[in-house]
C-alpha cells in the first residue's frame, strides 16, 4: 500500500453504518486497536442486532492503523455474525491490514490448555472451566475469544465444593508428611556428612567456618545486644509495676535474669538467628542450586552436604550459644537500668540480686538449648536451600519457608527442654 | 581421528529415561570413543540434558546401564561414583562458577581437594590452565565481574583442571556471540588435539558442528531415542530421514500447512 505514516493517521476512529434493505455496510476509518477495541466492537454489534439483516459488509478502505487484537475482534464480529446466520463480508484490506489477520490463527484460539490453570486458593480449575464452558455453550461464538478477553477475573469462589475440601485436606497432609520424611532424611544425610567430617578433619573447610562465624555471629552482635537490653528492660519495668504492690521489688533483678537466662535468652536469639542467618542460608543455597553450582559440585565429586551445610551447621552451632550469653548479659544490664533508676537499687545489690538467682545448671542448660536451636536452624536453612528446583520464586518460597519452620521448630524444642530439664532436676 | 583404531571408553547399554510416566527416550545405545568429539542434537525437549545428566551420574536413568571403562556408573556406589568424576569434567551451560569465589578458587578447589601438589605449583596450574583458555590474568575476579563467554571459558578451565579423560558441555554455545561461539569452538579443537580429551558436546549451533563434531548423535522426542549417528557432513548430505535433513539444513520440517486463515 501506499506510505500511510502515523502523522497522517488520526488518532480517533469514525465508524459510518449505511443501512440498506436487509444488508448494512459499515464504513470504518481512523486507528482500531487495543485501547478502542471494546468500544468499536460494541458500536457495531449493536448496530448489527438492531434489525433483520442478511449481509454485513465492512469496509476497511480508510483504515490507517489495526492491531493485532482490532483484528480479533473483526475476526468475532465475523463469527457472530454467521452464527445469527448473516453473511460477513470484510473488502477492501490493504496489505498490512491483511498480513494481521493472517496472523490469528483459529486453532490456536480454540485450544484448550493442555494443563488446567491453577487457582491460588487450590481448587481444581479444570472443572470450573467446563461447568463455565459448558453454562456458555449457547453462545458458543464466544468461547474462542474468552480465552483471550474474559479470563480476567477468578472464577467465584462460591463453586467450592465439598470434594475440593477433602482433596485439599488430603493434599496438604500428603506435603506436611512429605516434608516431615525430607527433613529427616536430611538430617540423616547430615550426620553422616558430620561423622565423615570428624574422621576426617582435613575435609573440614575452615575458611568457610570463619567466614559464617563472623557473618552469623560478629555481625548479629549488635541487634541481639540491643534486643537482648530492650527485653530486659521491659521485663524490669513490667516486674517491677507488678511488685511494687507487694512491696517486693528487691525480687526484680532475679526475675530478669532468671527470664533471661532460662527463657527468653536462648529463644530471642534463636528467633534473631532464624531471621539472619536461616534465610541466607536457603537463600544461598537455593541460588546456587538454581545457577547450577550444586551440580557442579556433584560432578566434581564434593558431597553438597558436607561441603556447603557442615560449615554452616558448625558455625551457628560454635556462634549461637556465645550470642545467648551476650543476650543474657545485655538483658541483665536492660534490667539494672530500670532497677538503678526507679528502684532505688544500687548496681551491687543488683548483681548480687541476678547472681544469687542464677545458677550453673540454669546456664549450662541454656547453652545447650542453644546449641540445639543452632542446629535446628541452620540445618533446616539449608535443607530449604537444597528443595529449590528452579527459578527465584522457588528460593523465595523457600526462604520463607526456612524461617518459619525454624521458629516453629525452635518452640516446640524449647517446650521438649522445659519438660525435660524440670525432670532432670 | 581413524575410524581404525576406536577403543570405546563410555558405553551406553539400552539407556531409558522416564520422568513420572511419560517417557523421554529408551532404548537409546551407543559408544563414545576415546579421544573423539561427539555431539549430541535434537530439538529441545528430546532429552540431551537428561542423557548428559545421566552420562555424569547427576541423575539415575530408568533402565539401562552407562559403562564407563567397564564399570557402570548408573549403578555406582558413591565412593566409585567420586571415582569416576575425577575422571571426568563437566561444563554446565551457564558455567556454574562458585559465585563466591574468585576465578583462581574456583579452580584451585578441585586441585587442592584431589592432589598433594604444593600451592606454588597449584598456582602455576592455575596459571597455565587460564592461559588455555585465554583468560591470564583474571585470577583474582570473581565470576560476577565476568562477561557470559569469560564464564564459559573460566568453567572450561575448572572442568580441565584434574585433566580429565572425558569432558562433557552442555550447551556450548548457547548465549554466546557468534565470535565468542567461534573461540570456544578452536579451544575445543585446540583441547581436544593438545590434551587428546574425549569430549562428549550438547549443543545446536550447526556451524560449531561442522566444525568440532567427530560424530553426532542426533535423538528425537516422538520417536524417543537416537535416529541417526554419524559424521555430521555426512548427515547433512546423505540423510534421507526428513527430520535429520530438516535439522541439518535448519529448515522448518516440510508438513502441510494446516492452518485456517481469516483472509485470503
Amino acid at each position: 500500500m501506499k506510505t500511510q505514516t502515523q502523522e497522517v493517521c488520526p488518532e480517533r476512529y469514525n465508524i459510518s453504518f449505511n443501512r440498506g434493505d436487509l444488508s448494512l455496510l459499515i464504513n470504518l476509518s481512523g486507528q482500531f486497536s487495543l485501547k478502542n477495541l471494546m468500544v468499536f466492537r460494541s458500536d457495531i454489534n449493536r448496530e448489527i442486532s438492531k434489525q433483520k439483516l442478511n449481509s454485513v459488509t465492512i469496509d476497511f478502505s480508510d483504515v490507517c492503523y489495526l492491531d493485532s487484537a482490532a483484528a480479533l475482534a473483526f475476526v468475532q464480529i465475523e463469527k457472530e455474525a454467521a452464527y445469527q446466520s448473516i453473511q460477513c463480508q470484510l473488502i477492501n484490506l490493504n496489505n498490512e491490514s491483511k498480513g494481521i489477520f493472517r496472523v490469528i490463527n483459529e486453532d490456536a484460539l480454540m485450544n484448550v490448555p493442555f494443563k488446567p490453570e491453577k487457582l491460588q486458593d487450590g481448587f481444581n480449575y479444570h472443572l470450573m472451566e467446563r461447568r463455565r464452558l459448558h453454562s456458555k455453550s449457547e453462545k458458543t461464538q464466544d468461547d474462542f475469544i474468552y480465552h483471550l478477553m474474559e479470563r480476567r477475573g477468578l472464577p467465584s469462589k462460591s463453586k467450592k465444593n465439598y470434594v475440593d475440601f477433602i482433596r485439599q485436606v488430603g493434599q496438604s497432609s500428603w506435603y506436611i508428611a512429605r516434608d516431615f520424611v525430607r527433613f529427616v532424611t536430611f538430617i540423616g544425610e547430615l550426620l553422616i556428612a558430620f561423622l565423615y567430617t570428624i574422621r576426617h578433619p582435613k575435609t573440614m573447610r575452615g575458611k568457610d567456618i570463619l567466614f559464617y562465624i563472623q557473618r552469623a555471629g560478629v555481625e548479629g552482635l549488635p541487634i541481639v545486644a540491643l534486643i537482648g537490653a530492650l527485653i530486659g528492660l521491659i521485663i524490669a519495668f513490667m516486674s517491677f509495676l507488678q511488685l511494687k504492690q507487694v512491696g517486693a521489688n528487691i525480687y526484680v533483678p532475679s526475675l530478669v535474669s532468671f527470664a533471661m537466662v532460662r527463657e527468653l535468652g536462648p529463644i530471642m536469639t534463636a528467633i534473631l538467628v532464624a531471621g539472619r542467618s536461616g534465610s541466607a542460608f536457603a537463600a544461598e543455597i537455593g541460588t546456587m542450586v538454581v545457577n547450577e553450582e550444586v551440580d557442579a559440585l556433584r560432578t566434581m565429586g564434593f558431597d553438597p552436604i558436607r561441603f556447603l551445610a557442615i560449615p554452616k551447621v558448625l558455625a551457628t552451632v560454635i556462634v549461637v550459644p556465645i550470642l545467648t550469653i551476650y543476650a543474657d548479659f545485655f538483658g541483665v544490664l536492660g534490667g539494672m537500668v530500670i532497677g538503678v533508676t526507679s528502684l532505688d537499687l544500687t548496681i551491687r545489690t543488683y548483681i548480687t540480686q541476678s547472681i544469687k538467682t542464677i545458677q550453673v545448671f540454669d546456664i549450662v542448660t541454656s547453652l545447650i538449648k542453644a546449641a540445639v536451636f543452632a542446629a535446628l536452624i541452620s540445618s533446616i536453612g539449608c535443607q530449604r536451600g537444597f528443595q529449590v528446583r528452579s527459578g527465584a520464586q522457588d528460593v523465595g518460597k523457600f526462604t520463607t519457608s526456612a524461617v518459619v519452620a525454624a521458629i516453629f521448630m525452635i518452640v516446640v524444642a524449647d517446650s521438649i527442654f522445659a519438660i525435660m530439664f524440670y525432670y532432670i532436676k | 581421528m581413524d575410524s581404525e583404531e576406536k577403543t570405546p571408553i563410555i558405553v551406553v547399554k539400552d539407556l531409558a529415561a522416564r520422568f513420572g510416566q511419560n517417557v523421554v527416550f529408551e532404548g537409546v545405545n551407543f559408544h563414545v570413543y576415546k579421544g573423539e568429539v561427539l555431539v549430541i542434537v535434537g530439538a529441545s525437549g528430546c532429552g540431551k540434558s537428561t542423557l548428559l545428566r545421566i552420562m555424569i551420574g547427576l541423575q539415575k536413568p530408568y533402565s539401562g546401564q552407562v559403562l564407563y571403562q567397564g564399570t557402570d556408573i548408573t549403578h555406582a556406589e558413591e565412593k566409585e561414583l567420586n571415582e569416576y568424576r575425577q575422571n571426568i569434567g563437566v561444563l554446565f551451560q551457564s558455567g556454574a562458577l562458585f559465585s563466591s569465589m574468585t576465578i583462581k578458587e574456583n579452580i584451585e578447589l578441585p586441585l587442592q581437594e584431589y592432589t598433594d601438589l604444593d600451592p606454588a605449583m597449584i598456582d602455576t596450574i592455575i596459571k597455565m590452565k587460564l592461559g588455555l583458555v585465554n583468560l591470564a590474568g583474571y585470577e583474582n575476579y570473581h565470576p560476577s565481574e565476568l562477561s557470559g563467554g569469560m564464564k564459559k571459558r573460566a568453567g572450561i578451565a575448572r572442568a580441565i583442571a584434574l585433566d580429565p579423560r572425558v569432558l562433557f558441555f552442555d550447551e556450548l554455545s548457547a548465549g554466546l556471540d557468534p565470535v565468542t561461539a567461534a573461540e570456544l569452538d578452536d579451544l575445543i579443537i585446540k583441547t581436544d588435539e593438545a590434551l587428546g580429551t574425549t569430549m562428549v558436546i550438547v549443543t545446536h549451533e550447526l556451524e560449531s558442528i561442522y566444525k568440532i563434531a567427530h560424530r553426532v548423535l542426533m535423538l528425537d522426542k516422538e520417536a524417543k531415542g537416537i535416529i541417526a549417528e554419524g559424521k555430521p557432513l555426512e548427515l547433512k548430505e546423505q540423510a534421507t530421514d526428513p527430520r535429520v535433513k530438516s535439522f541439518f539444513l535448519r529448515q522448518k520440517p516440510a508438513t502441510p500447512d494446516e492452518q485456517r486463515f481469516y483472509v485470503s
